[in-house]
């Protein structure tokens, strides 16, 4: 009533209507303020950059932000964070994780690529950032981002049932040329990494298999265990346990060498066929950061990531310990985008998502 | 089962440092959970980070305190301001915002705990002792099942319907629609998204149902903010009366079996739980038509059930390595980095951990009994504050729970759209809950059918070959007839008892 009593002659319940609906009103006003606020600040992404250069001698002066496009307690958001914790103490700086999550990495990785090119903003990126443009589901592409260092990889690892007929790769393509069509592999998603490794796999060994997709790994392998498919293509960690609980084999891995969780378990190339799909995760930064920051970006955070600490991490997360340096990165992105971009053209996928 | 381990586990959580950390999971969980927008998921995600460093006891008992908390506490806002913290609490709010409006909000969140606690407490003893046995029915659930799954959860549109079957059917066909916003779940490809990223998931799940429910009552409250009479909530007791739980009981322990088995299963989580529980107390009650004015087994048969799914959703994790719903998830990261990976190794080399697990799951929710008793009085504080200030504090957190979710203020203003047509539609007399219904199985049902009709090569009649989804189809149709029926009995008995009282 205080309000109200301030201003005569007018009906107090009306003043106090006019006033919420004021203050709903000025609501409504502020979020439009912070989402125009949002979009100015990708557009001035060019500005800044030559501010950046006075400064990049002391980089860096404030805490390092690393954008996670997946949600908090997935794999690669623990991988960050321990990349995170251990890279501090060589930047002296605070190395913050932050998530950003949605369309399968796309808006955490857009917004990376937009950020301010000064070093700050660093991207977790994943196998996705060569996916996702090639499907036409993201707007931008790999070569928007500068690598800064590989630190995981993971092949596809072809895992039947253990009462399976096959027990090499050869008597699985055998049976799958014999049989077209018949033999059902599960992967995590159209377009996912475990698609196209299981895509290739019919690619190289000239076979048809049927494709199931499932939302992420976990029920594809599921479904493998309860034998409403034959097969799958998903990575050795998540089939480790029920492979040693002898429910289910591993017929072969999709990698150059053989990997320490299952060193009895020889790969498609030693088979005879010349397959090799994983995915992977590193940093990045926008294209025109400039020299000098990338290259304190990528001492320190290889110093970070052979932190014993963070190798423990990935031991314990079960997760493929690989660190690349960024020529080395970049030359592995830039050939799985090859691959990718074929595999697309040949499975026909491109067409569907590129007139929109 | 071995009760010896069993002990142990007891014995690993009864400590005063594991003790504490349930006391602070299911303070947090409470906390996070009555929020709009921070959801169960959420909370745990977010604090597994600070549990590398913990020992396995003090991480799982910290963390399921939170599971368990948050998934209780999402009832609390939805009774006192009709806003469900979580989407588990969507069913809870139906009955529990009537009750709370007629001035017995103490009633509401007393049976609110009761139920939550047996329902949690007995989906722990489930998992406890049937694990193996209800893993290996999980196991059998194929994309056929979780069709016919969909299809029975779908069925229950007419039961949270109200008056109007058809205004409950047009808002869940309306639903449907909005779900085939986004990426084909099978072929990629973007649906109805106009080359907006945003909308490459459809609308996000958390900001439409804050939309809905919340902003729309906030919308209806301010027309009334001035001269609406205040309801005086006289809180009296800390539990449900005698009376009530003699009620209740029936449709609580039919809710936790109900809620614990949904939860068993991956991919169906609290929220189906809860929908299920209520549906079955409406359709197996004596007075069905008073369901969605204030009916107490309402409130019950939507929490216990959503609590029991908590027990649920680790059996699969648990047995299996596999996440029976979001939660559960990300609690398996929270494994692996202790270096356990669960699963059938689990059981066998660590029985040790498996049994505090189920320890710590029973203890965390008699800790959430305790706590949620105490805090009634307190909760219910909220609503004796002035609508005038209380409206505008519900708004601001409806607006920072929609954007806290995926730190997008593109969802932002998906909520205030859901706000306004949910202000629509409560103005006309159209239902909310099936639109949630739909969001939740719409692209369920059509994911699962789309992979059954690839694994069967476009054969139709994996569907009806299969018992499980024979039996869940059957039940979908039972369900449908058997509303019907009720319902035009029911209109033909209040006719009946009408002209008695016009004869008198």
């Amino acid at each position: 009533m205080k309000y109200a009593r301030n201003i005569k002659g007018v009906d107090p319940v009306a003043k106090r209507k006019i006033f919420s609906i004021c203050m709903i009103g000025l609501m409504v006003l502020y979020l439009w303020g912070c989402s125009s606020l949002y979009r100015t600040q990708e557009d001035s992404t060019q500005e800044y950059s030559s501010e950046v250069e006075i400064e990049e001698n002391l980089f860096p002066r404030k805490a390092i932000q690393i954008v996670v496009p997946y949600a908090p307690g997935g794999g690669t958001d623990s991988v960050a964070r321990a990349l995170a914790d251990a890279a501090k103490k060589y930047f002296n700086k605070p190395v913050l994780v932050v998530n950003k999550t949605g369309e399968g990495g796309a808006i955490g990785m857009t917004e990376g690529v937009n950020a301010q090119a000064d070093g700050y903003t660093v991207t977790m990126v994943t196998s996705e950032l060569v996916t996702l443009p090639n499907l036409g589901l993201a707007p931008f592409t790999y070569s928007d981002f500068q690598p800064i260092l590989q630190v995981n990889e993971d092949p596809a690892a072809l895992t039947v049932r253990k009462d399976a007929p096959w027990n090499t790769v050869e008597d699985f393509v055998l049976y799958a040329k014999n049989n077209p069509d018949k033999i059902r592999i599960g992967n995590s998603g159209e377009g996912s990494i475990w698609h196209f490794a299981a895509a290739d796999i019919g690619k190289s060994t000239k076979t048809k298999l049927k494709h199931v997709y499932f939302d992420g790994a976990a029920p594809a392998v599921v479904n493998l265990l309860g034998g409403y498919i034959d097969a799958v293509t998903v990575s050795p960690a998540e089939v480790l346990t029920h492979v040693k609980n002898g429910e289910l084999k591993v017929l072969g891995i999709l990698s150059a060498e053989r990997i320490s969780s299952l060193p009895q378990v020889p790969t498609f190339k030693e088979q005879g066929y010349d397959v090799a799909v994983s995915t992977w995760r590193g940093l990045g930064v926008p294209k025109n950061t400039p020299e000098q920051v990338v290259e304190i970006l990528e001492a320190g955070f290889s110093k970070a990531a052979q932190d014993l600490d963070f190798i423990e991490i990935m031991n314990q997360l079960e997760l493929g310990y690989k660190v690349a340096g960024r020529n080395e990165f970049l030359e592995i992105i830039e050939n799985h985008h090859q691959a990718i971009k074929v595999l697309i053209e040949e499975l026909g996928m491109e067409a569907a998502n590129n007139d929109k | 089962m071995r009760f010896d381990l069993l002990m142990q586990g007891f014995a690993n959580v009864l400590q005063l440092n594991v003790l504490l950390m349930v006391v602070l999971g299911v303070t947090g969980g409470i906390m996070v959970g009555s929020l709009p927008g921070l959801t169960a998921t959420m909370g745990v995600a977010l604090l597994v980070p600070f549990t590398f460093g913990l020992p396995i006891n003090q991480s799982m008992a910290m963390l399921l305190g939170i599971f368990c908390g948050a998934i209780y506490g999402g009832s609390i806002s939805a009774i006192l301001i009709r806003t469900p913290g979580t989407p588990a609490a969507a069913a809870t709010l139906l009955d529990g915002y009537p009750l709370s409006e007629r001035g017995e909000a103490g009633r509401a969140l007393s049976m609110s705990v009761f139920a939550s606690f047996i329902g949690g407490f007995s989906g722990a003893l489930i998992m406890t002792f049937l694990s193996p046995q209800i893993s290996k029915v999980a196991l059998k659930f194929g994309p056929p099942e979780y069709f016919a799954l969909a299809i029975f959860g779908l069925s229950i549109i007419i039961s949270v319907s109200g008056n109007s079957i058809l205004k409950g059917v047009m808002a869940g066909i309306f639903g449907l629609t909005l779900s085939t916003i986004g990426l084909d779940p099978i072929s990629g490809y973007p649906r109805f998204t106009f080359g907006q990223m945003d909308l490459f998931e459809g609308p996000a799940f958390i900001p439409t149902l804050i939309g809905l429910f919340a902003l729309s009552e906030i919308f209806k409250g301010v027309e009334t903010i001035l001269t609406r009479e205040k309801v005086d909530n006289k809180i009296t007791q800390l539990l449900p009366t005698l009376a009530d739980i003699k009620k209740c009981w029936k449709v609580i322990l039919k809710s936790s079996i109900l809620g614990t088995f949904i939860g068993s299963i991956p991919g169906a989580g609290s929220d189906i739980a809860a929908f299920v529980g209520y549906s079955e107390a409406k359709r197996t009650s004596k007075y069905p038509e008073k369901f969605g004015t204030g009916v107490i087994e309402g409130v019950a048969a939507a929490e216990s059930a959503n609590n029991a799914c908590t027990g649920g959703a680790m059996i699969p994790l648990l047995s299996l390595g596999v996440p029976g719903d979001a939660v559960t998830a990300v609690l398996l990261g929270a494994f692996v980095i202790q270096g356990l990976r669960p699963g059938p190794l689990l059981y066998r080399d660590h029985m040790d951990v498996v049994y505090s697990v189920f320890a710590a799951m029973m203890v965390a929710n008699i800790v959430m009994f305790i706590i949620g008793a105490l805090g009634v009085k307190f909760f219910s504080k909220v609503i004796t504050v002035d609508r005038n200030i209380l409206i505008p504090v519900i708004f601001l957190l409806s607006i920072v729970g929609s954007y806290a979710m995926r730190n997008s203020i593109f969802d932002v203003w998906v909520a205030i759209l859901f706000g306004i047509l949910g202000y629509f539609m409560q103005r006309y007399d159209f239902p909310a809950s099936p639109i949630l219904l739909a969001l939740i199985l719409g692209p369920m049902a059509e994911s699962n059918l789309r992979r059954a009709l690839v694994i069967s090569k476009g054969d139709i009649s994996i569907l009806f070959t299969r018992p499980i989804s024979v039996i869940l189809l059957g039940l979908a149709v039972v369900s449908l007839i058997s509303s019907f029926v009720k319902q035009k009995r029911v209109e033909k008995r209040l006719a009946q008892e009408e002209s008695e009282a016009a004869f008198k």
